[in-house]
């Protein structure tokens, strides 16, 4: 952050980046297709089997349908669909890619290298994303920035921080980073986690039929956010965890505080009433004694 | 048969017994060896060592609950973290079950990994599992030199096999690859007890024998009718002509040395990364790089010159190559403020001789 960003009477307190391993749902995708790429070519090149991958076709098959059935597990553990359809996107280009240049008997070479390289560059965009986030946390707000493409920016006073949630993984607990959320009063920095279940029946012959849907869906609030908006794999996670609360309580006022607020303002109150009562009264007085107004001249 | 009566009934039954205990004692060494080890490299490499914290207390958490689970206590309470592990049991058993669930908790976590990686090792390996009673001493199988004869033999086709493997593994192979990192990640963890935070919080060997030794002082009756148990068991398979007794012991003696195999291997990993820290500047690196490079190299060389013993040869020389670049870099940058010229000599010279 620059001096010239900074407002008045601001003191920069840190300025973090997420730790390397805070994707680390990212980089397994990565990791998978590294090991995948690495055994597959052994697969087809070394192993025992290779008599049986000979064929272009059922290697290209094997390679494929154990990347997408890889997607479609991960997708349902983490409820992302965007795992499956990027190892769809790797499946279809890789073969579209092979198709159009007629390396079909060279499958055998060309999927293994391939999907190394796109695990490689999947890592490569994974880190560009990471470098991108910089969360800069100043004495009177904290100012999240990120985007690869779209810059976004979020900033957050302390005094508008109602709640902090703070998670920490096995991965945070090892290497020391952590997840801090600021959920500010309007409700930013939450999200929420839904259920939804539905039945249906259908009864009848072909004359008649009955058909019936009854469904529910249940929703529960959790501290959510995107990684530009939230303290995301900061390190050291307990030295910043520990430096943001004593930020937020600096700004909120305290029960003592408020009740010297209030006495002081019951203290304004009188003053101004006696002000206005003194005002009152010395109207009145004028009133009463007009030579007040002309008084005599004083004797020579 | 032969054997005396007394040999039979008394001290044949021990003798497995003792053999595993000795086995167990080896490997509680090791472990202790390695904490000393990871204590040394601790200000440096906090990370890895908190991991190896992690997968200590997740063995014991695994144990302890796979004991409240056996014992039918339940689980109420299940906590994990780097720095403590925690399980509570739904139902507070006393008694025999309480006391079954903490010999889960302490001895457990000794064989728990070393399970694991005999399951794995299955796919692997292709003979050592025997257990057929040599022919040898059919005659005097149950006496106690019969016993320790097929406990022995047994451990000894085992280990044969095993270091077989590890000597011949091919690291080019995903599957020997891979099985290498779990022998190391799981022999990381192998311990019953974590390296503390701070030194007072530290427990070592003694430690480990005290919660043990306590566990049978504090209920010596459970201690004996377990080893009443394994006195009954005997008696039956002499009764029924069946050695399972010699298998059973076998079995956790197997367990040992798979474990004390993935301890030596981590010893080595730890010692490099000790004496590479010893290394300054890009160049600490070189070690790491020369394990990598030399045994590709010794792989490419020996793809030109056939040979059976390739992925031995390739091994070793990545090894001592490894052993011989850290050394030499050590000895390099250490001797920076030793005189070339010897001191006593100096000494010796009148002064003004070396002014010039």
């Amino acid at each position: 952050m620059n001096d010239e960003e900074l407002l008045k009477n601001e003191k920069l307190e840190k300025m973090l980046s997420p730790h390397p391993f805070s994707f680390m749902k990212y980089q397994s995708i990565c990791l998978f297709l590294l090991i995948w790429g690495v055994v597959f070519g052994w697969l087809v090149n070394f192993s025992g089997y290779k008599d049986m991958l000979t064929e272009e076709a059922i290697s290209i098959s094997v390679w494929g349908a154990v990347l997408l059935i890889a997607g479609v597990i991960a997708s349902l553990i983490t409820i992302r669909w965007s795992i499956f359809f990027s190892y769809l996107i790797i499946f279809l280009s890789g073969t579209g890619l092979m198709l159009w240049l007629s390396w079909t008997a060279l499958a055998g070479v060309f999927l293994p290298f391939y999907t190394i390289a796109m695990a490689i560059f999947a890592f490569l965009l994974v880190e560009l994303y990471r470098r991108s986030h910089k969360y800069i946390i100043s004495n009177q707000r904290i100012v999240f920035k990120g985007g690869v493409i779209t810059k976004e920016e979020r900033t957050l006073r302390y005094d508008k921080i109602s709640d902090i949630n703070a998670k920490q993984g096995i991965m945070g607990q090892i290497f020391g980073f952590g997840t801090i959320i600021p959920i500010s009063q309007s409700g930013f920095g939450l999200g929420a986690d839904k259920s939804f279940a539905a039945g249906g029946v259908q009864m009848g012959t072909k004359k008649t039929k009955l058909f019936g849907l009854a469904g529910g869906e249940k929703e529960v609030q959790t501290p959510r956010s995107r990684s530009y908006f939230e303290l995301h794999g900061v390190h050291p996670y307990k030295e910043v965890k520990k430096l943001v609360e004593n930020l937020v309580q600096g700004s909120v006022i305290t029960q003592y505080q408020q009740e010297q607020v209030d006495f002081q303002k019951e203290q304004v109150d009188i003053q101004k009433q006696m002000r206005d009562l003194l005002k009152a009264q010395s109207g009145k007085e004028e009133k009463e004694d007009p030579s007040k107004e002309d008084p005599a001249p004083p004797e020579k | 048969m032969e054997g005396s009566a007394i040999d039979i009934v008394v001290f044949a039954p021990l003798a497995p017994i003792l053999g595993v205990l000795l086995f167990w004692f080896l490997e509680l060494l090791f472990t202790e060896s390695q904490k000393f080890l990871l204590e040394k490299i601790r200000p440096k490499h906090e990370p890895l060592c908190r991991f190896t914290n992690f997968l200590g207390i997740l063995y014991q958490t695994i144990c302890h609950a796979l004991g409240y689970t056996i014992t039918k206590s339940g689980i109420s309470d299940f906590y994990l973290s780097v720095t403590y592990g925690k399980v509570a049991p739904k139902k507070e058993k006393h008694g025999l079950f309480e006391w079954v669930s903490n010999v889960f908790l302490f001895v457990g976590p000794f064989y728990l990994p070393a399970l694991l990686l005999f399951i794995f090792a299955i796919f692997l390996i292709t003979n050592g599992f025997d257990t057929t009673t040599p022919s040898y001493i059919l005659n005097f199988q149950y006496t106690t030199g019969g016993q320790l004869t097929a406990f022995g033999t047994n451990l000894n086709d085992f280990a044969r096999s095993f270091f077989g493997f590890l000597g011949n593994i091919d690291l080019f192979h995903p599957a020997h690859l891979g099985y290498l990192f779990l022998l190391i990640f799981f022999g990381l963890g192998i311990r019953p007890s974590y390296i503390g935070e701070k030194k007072i919080d530290k427990v070592d060997m003694i430690y480990d024998l005290k919660n043990i030794w306590s566990l049978i002082r504090h209920k010596p009756l459970y201690f004996i009718i377990l080893i009443s148990i394994c006195y009954v068991f005997f008696y039956i398979n002499l009764y029924l002509n069946q050695n399972f007794y010699v298998v059973l012991f076998s079995f956790l003696g197997w367990l040992s040395i798979v474990s004390i195999a993935a301890l030596i291997i981590t010893h080595l990993i730890i010692v490099l990364i000790y004496s590479v820290d010893k290394l300054e500047g890009k160049i600490r690196f070189l070690p790491y790089v020369v394990i990598i490079l030399s045994y590709v190299l010794m792989r490419v060389i020996f793809y030109y010159i056939k040979t059976d013993f390739a992925n031995s040869l390739s091994l070793l020389v990545m090894i001592i190559s490894t052993a011989i670049i850290t050394y030499i870099l050590i000895g390099k940058q250490t001797n920076k403020f030793k005189t070339k010229k010897n001191i006593k000599s100096s000494k010796k010279s009148k002064p003004g001789e070396n002014d010039e």
